[in-house]
């Protein structure tokens, strides 16, 4: 698998097709984002779940395909991306913050262990180049649980969770779609300064529901966070609510716009739909 | 020991349900005074975070009032604060915060005997839901 994306990359860097190739770079055993631009450093190319390559950086927060497609405007970049990859990379462009027509994004498939390791729904992209397709995660036992719950327990749940946090912003770091320079969770009125936990809900709400129609769960804020909030449970059922409602899918379909970013009259909304309760 | 008087906070837009509001006080209609108005420009003004904040901050109850579908003052405003609550009103059910306590509806500047009605009915309801438990999780 890994010989056949190093194959292409090279194919594509030395038939002009790409100007660069980013991707994972292993280096003394460790795994760090990396731009290859000559063929021969590809032999470091790998793949790993630990990073998605669309993310923010911080504290500079600019989106580092974004940041490089405006430095050099004359380039194309070929990427080597996973399913969730490919479906953020369409979020984005959506959203303004990179140019797809100077990207040539090459679809791999994760493996079921993968899949099962990010509790992934979609572990392959639309466009899938290396790899075979395997069947995506369906039942999440945290999302059963949290559904069993009556009120007050979810309640209780949340701030067992919640108080945990150590307010490191670690879920938005790692989140491809958080890219705003000015972040609502670092606003006085909404996180005061010096509080820990931070205020629940809201901190991690604000995060729940910015994200809630782009998101495309791919999990990174969950593996991010040190104290282990499951915070995918929400957002993959706010995923499913989007759907319900809007009948949209994030990443899906870059012609199609959001849901929260359009009227009723652009994207209607279904009015009977089964309550989260 | 005195019945549970509910707090409630209410956002009105300018153009409609302030109107309304006003209407509902200059035709006497009455209405229980557990209300406290903040008047935003449109309804489309008040973020999902407004009312998690309002409900982590002490009120029992939060009202979005805005104008009808189709009369909004700025076109579209009130599109979006329906999509919003939408989305909202799910979180709050997963967080265990039940989503009644937060309810959207459409008052209009000529509706003020329906204003009363909104508000003596949602504070019906308040008192029947009792204390929001999520005041007590505020450190």
């Amino acid at each position: 698998m890994i010989e056949d994306v190093r194959d292409l990359a090279r194919k594509w860097l030395e038939g002009k097709e790409v100007d660069a190739i980013f991707g994972l770079k292993e280096h003394d055993g460790y795994i760090a984002p990396y731009l290859f631009t000559a063929a021969s450093e590809l032999d470091n190319l790998t793949i790993s779940t630990e990073y998605r390559l669309c993310y923010t950086c911080r504290p500079i927060k600019e989106n580092i395909l974004a940041l490089m497609q405006r430095r050099e405007p004359n380039t194309k970049i070929g990427i080597v991306a996973r399913g969730c990859e490919e479906r953020a990379l369409i979020e984005l462009a959506k959203r303004g913050q990179v140019d797809l027509d100077r990207l040539k994004i090459m679809g791999i498939a994760c493996t079921q262990e993968e899949a099962k390791e990010c509790k992934c729904e979609r572990p392959y992209p639309s466009n899938l180049v290396i790899g075979e397709r395997v069947k995506g995660v369906s039942e999440d036992e945290d999302i059963n649980a949290l559904l069993n719950k009556s009120l007050p327990e979810r309640l209780e749940f949340w701030r067992h969770e919640l108080n945990k946090c150590i307010k490191c912003y670690g879920c938005r770091n790692a989140c491809p779609m958080c890219f705003c320079k000015d972040c609502k969770m670092e606003q006085e009125v909404f996180s005061e300064t010096g509080w820990l936990p931070p205020e629940i809900p809201m901190f991690h709400f604000i995060r729940w529901y910015h994200i809630s129609e782009r998101c495309i769960g791919c999990g990174q804020c969950e593996k991010a966070c040190p104290v282990d909030i499951p915070l995918l449970t929400i957002f993959k059922l706010l995923r499913r609510d989007v759907k319900d409602l809007f009948d949209y899918e994030a990443g899906m379909d870059v012609e199609q716009e959001a849901p929260l970013l359009t009227t009723l009259d652009e994207m209607p909304m279904k009015e009977e739909v089964p309550s989260g309760v | 020991m005195a019945e549970f008087e509910p707090k409630i906070l209410a956002f009105c837009c300018n153009w409609c349900s302030y109107a309304g509001a006003d209407l509902a006080g200059v035709s006497r209609f009455q209405y229980p005074p557990n209300i406290r108005i903040i008047r935003v420009m449109c309804s489309g003004r008040v973020e999902p975070e407004f009312v998690v904040k309002a409900l982590s901050s002490g009120a029992d109850g939060v009202l979005v009032l805005g104008c009808h579908i189709g009369d909004c003052h700025y076109i579209h405003g009130n599109h979006r604060t329906k999509k919003r609550m939408a989305i909202l009103e799910k979180i709050l059910s997963y967080l265990g915060i039940d989503p009644r306590r937060m309810r959207l509806e459409w008052v209009s500047a000529a509706e003020g005997g329906r204003f009363a009605e909104v508000v003596t009915e949602f504070t019906e309801e308040m008192k029947g839901l009792g204390p929001n438990p999520l005041k007590e999780v505020r450190v």
